[in-house]
């Protein structure tokens, strides 16, 4: 029996040993690859098939696969991407694209105007449980004229349809390989074809995405040899994954404090641009006491910018003075116009006044504890106590989780917290959404002023009377305060030393161009 | 009671099981559908009109009355069809397969380390009871099964991830090895061996070092203190006193008569303690980024995903059924006295 234990013994030291001089002198081949950049997000992809993508973390996975007629290839400004351009009819109502000539999928097939026709045609019949086939609502038809020419034939006038085609719902993808009636599942990377610089060779759900290098790809290549996007529950794992060194960069989201730890950390660098997300409070204007322009107003007088962009974001927010993030065109300062830069506490006694308020009026304000980030907390802290110190009010904070909370919103409460992710980089996104009747946080506001605006701004045929119209509706909106705008995110990714090219695509779009980085 | 056959006690066992799934159904459906909001208004809401919201729910069948969506859930819970996602359109099966590999693989590895350091620590102080090296077992015991295991976590990815920079913080593996990795079984330590990919079952080995340990020693506290008082108790039955009498070796006393006893209620134990430690692979997971089947649970449930984590909490629910019985066979098999 001793014996049978000593061999036993033996032999199992033997394995052992052997195992771990094999681990120990083998090379793992894969990490010796190409330069494949491997970046964080604690992210959610919803859906990579663009006919069903409306959140922003799959279209940062779309992005690098697919493309639309129009986009953002260089910074803030709309420029042709897969046309060549696109002309209107004097009424804005049909709208002719002519297509960049040799464009491929990356299997290899060729884009012409029946895959734009059939791409469209897909988003409007699914009608996919994401919403986002509703940025279509202004399409009628689409025909095609030849290989190389698309007419969208529109309901209204739209000035801004160049704008909706460069969204997801205008990703143009190969007729051969997506379904006419039916989503794509997001792990079918083989029918998930784009003429994006990517290919998407990979997917699983929650963990990661990986990109290989589009072999047909028309424009510059990518400077890197592919791209990991590695997904994270938490940001203080990712913030770990990164001073670990398992990631190249990581981009989308961290907490103000993790940023601040990270500017210190000698081996890594905080990149930071201007953003487009924005952070605003919701009034219902049908609802007392906030059915008071005068509260209103009281409140948008107190409203304590700076100290929440210093305090609480530790500067990685900046203070916003209008619904349009500033570095947008058309954007005005209107907030600032009409209340003033900084808190002021004899306006908003002035404006309680009006309102014939006399004692501290008791008001309830709704946030959301997860959805916005963890720093939502200590934001409507910040709010309470502004608005406590000044005596005109008394504050009570109340919360609830996304799921209750976006169901209820303007149905249910009074004053309440949203943020918003543009669909498209522009004015028009800020202020229509927000100020038409009927919109979509339920709010009760409804001005004959503001529709006749929007009206004229979506007919308008040029771009500056576009922008006058859409600075006349941030005015009035300033004026009327159904919402007040108080901040407005920085993009910010962090990196390791040896990365490079972030900084050049940090504008006003939030696109993580991929391609353009390398290490 | 006593005479009733073992084929008898195992039908009955494996009948109770029907009744127990259906009201843990039951209770997860109702459960979710009282929590205010839905899948829709969590994914669309603060997006797009109300409208919009109404007619994808109405689409979905989400204003139908509860006892029709029960029914129609009940059914397909009879076919086998666990459906698909809301959120993410992913069928369960598929999540089953590939996150519940990534589970068991975690809570495998997390089952070895509790038994081996549990036994070991828990012989040790009850061969030498009331010594430093008890006392020593008994407080490492008591302390490490009070810690929550998701501050043990953190402790163990600050020390040995980033302070001493041994060991990887997150994932199953790096991200160049899952994205490169041939998946036979998705139970990534059996993909590499099954490849021959030494490198990568090194990277995947150093993955499974702090998420297994985490969990594995706070489950190993309760088999300290339990090994600790069967051998105590063992030591001091007639039948060693005898084995000493008859001047069989003290080792041999130990290891070949004492310690072996004293391991029985231990096994059944380790069975029970299955459901505790798959509660503590959702913690471990989620501090540990591990991309397991707690780990989809707690995405889903964030995102009000009736369909996703009612799958899962009837897969956990089985796998707990399953094992306990498992667990009650192999205990009447082996004590004939154990019947209904």
């Amino acid at each position: 029996m001793k014996r049978r234990l000593r061999w036993a013994s033996a032999v199992t030291t033997v394995a052992l040993a052997a195992i771990a001089a094999v681990i120990a002198t083998s090379a793992y081949g894969g990490a010796k690859t190409a330069p494949v950049i491997v970046d964080g997000s604690t992210g959610t992809v919803v859906n990579i098939d663009p006919a069903n993508e409306y959140d922003y973390d799959s279209f940062t996975v779309d992005l690098n696969i697919f493309q639309g007629l129009y986009g953002f290839p260089h910074g803030a400004k709309l420029a042709p991407v897969l046309a060549t351009g696109c002309t209107h009819s004097t009424n804005l109502k049909t709208w002719t694209c002519h297509l960049r000539h040799g464009v491929k999928f990356s299997n290899g097939d060729s884009m012409t105007s029946a895959d734009v026709k059939y791409s469209f045609d897909r988003v409007v019949k699914i009608k996919g449980d994401q919403g986002i086939y509703t940025l279509l609502s202004a399409l009628k038809s689409v025909s095609t004229s030849g290989a190389y020419t698309v007419v969208f034939h529109l309901n209204t006038p739209d000035s801004i349809w160049p704008y909706i085609l460069s969204t997801n719902a205008g990703y143009i993808v190969d007729k051969n390989t997506f379904p006419s009636d039916t989503i794509l599942a997001n792990t079918d990377t083989g029918h998930m074809i784009g003429t994006g610089p990517y290919v998407l060779t990979n997917f699983t759900p929650s963990q990661q995405a990986v990109f290989g290098i589009n072999q047909h790809y028309w424009g510059t290549k990518p400077k890197n040899g592919g791209l990991i996007i590695q997904y994270y529950d938490s940001s203080s794992t990712m913030k770990l994954a990164l001073q670990n060194k398992t990631l190249d960069m990581a981009f989308q989201t961290f907490a103000p404090n993790e940023i601040t730890a990270m500017k210190k950390n000698t081996s890594l660098t905080v990149h930071s641009g201007p953003g487009v997300v924005i952070r605003y409070l919701v009034f219902n204007v049908k609802r007392k006491p906030y059915n008071n322009i005068n509260v209103r107003r009281a409140i948008a007088y107190l409203m304590p910018r700076q100290d929440i962009a210093k305090r609480v974001y530790h500067g990685t927010v900046s203070p916003l003075y209008s619904m349009v993030p500033k570095g947008l065109p058309g954007q005005t300062d209107a907030f600032k116009k009409m209340y003033g830069a900084k808190p002021s506490l004899a306006k908003a006694k002035a404006a309680m006044k009006k309102a014939g308020v006399k004692k501290p009026l008791p008001i309830t304000i709704w946030w959301t504890p997860t959805h916005y980030g963890s720093a939502s907390a200590d934001e409507y802290v910040e709010i309470q106590r502004a608005l406590d110190a000044s005596k005109l009010f008394k504050v009570t904070l109340k919360s609830a989780e996304w799921a209750t909370y976006s169901g209820a919103l303007g149905k249910q409460y009074g004053a309440f917290q949203l943020g918003w992710f543009p669909d498209y980089p522009d004015a028009d996104d800020y202020t229509v959404s927000f100020y038409q009747t009927g919109s979509f946080f339920s709010n009760g506001y409804s001005s004959k002023q503001m529709n006749s605006l929007i009206k004229k701004e979506r007919g308008a045929k040029t771009e500056k009377l576009r922008y006058t119209y859409l600075r006349d509706m941030q005015m009035l909106g300033a004026k009327d305060l159904p919402t007040i705008p108080y901040w407005q995110g920085n993009m910010i990714a962090v990196s390791q030393k040896a990365v490079q090219g972030i900084g050049n695509t940090l504008d006003a779009t939030f696109y993580m161009r991929f391609w353009l980085i390398s290490k | 009671m006593t005479g009733t056959s073992l084929r008898t006690y195992l039908i009955t066992r494996l009948a109770l099981v029907v009744p127990m799934v259906f009201i843990l159904l039951t209770l997860v459906f109702l459960l979710l559908r009282v929590a205010p909001g839905n899948p829709i208004q969590a994914a669309l809401g603060g997006h797009v009109p109300v409208k919009v919201v109404h007619q994808i729910e109405h689409r979905l069948g989400f204003d139908k009355p509860l006892l029709t969506q029960y029914g129609d859930y009940l059914w397909n819970i009879m076919r086998g069809n666990l459906g698909t996602t809301i959120t993410d359109n992913r069928p369960l099966s598929q999540i089953i397969k590939q996150n519940g590999a990534a589970t068991l693989e975690l809570t495998f590895f997390a089952m070895l380390i509790a038994i081996v350091v549990g036994v070991l620590v828990g012989l040790v102080a009850g061969r030498y009871r009331d010594t430093p090296l008890d006392v020593g077992g008994r407080l490492f015991g008591v302390v490490i099964y009070a810690t929550p295991v998701f501050f043990l976590g953190l402790m163990a990815q600050l020390v040995f991830g980033v302070w001493l920079g041994w060991l990887p913080v997150s994932d199953q593996a790096s991200p160049i090895t899952q994205a490169f990795l041939q998946t036979h079984t998705n139970i990534y330590f059996v993909d590499a061996i099954w490849d021959g990919n030494w490198a990568a079952l090194w990277d995947i080995v150093k993955h499974l070092i702090l998420p297994a340990s985490t969990l594995g020693l706070v489950t190993a506290g309760v088999f300290i203190r339990l090994t600790r008082v069967n051998v105590i108790r063992t030591l001091r039955d007639d039948y060693i006193e005898a084995a000493r009498a008859r001047g069989i070796s003290e080792r041999r006393v130990l290891f070949s008569h004492a310690f072996k006893n004293a391991l029985v209620p231990v096994i059944t134990i380790v069975g029970l303690n299955f459901a505790t430690l798959l509660g503590g692979a959702v913690l471990t997971e989620t501090t540990f980024n591990w991309p397991g089947i707690g780990h989809e649970l707690v995405l889903y449930l964030e995102n009000r995903d009736y369909a996703g984590v009612q799958g899962i909490i009837v897969v956990f629910a089985l796998v707990v059924v399953a094992v306990s019985i498992l667990v009650d066979f192999l205990n009447a098999y082996v004590d004939p006295r154990i019947r209904y």
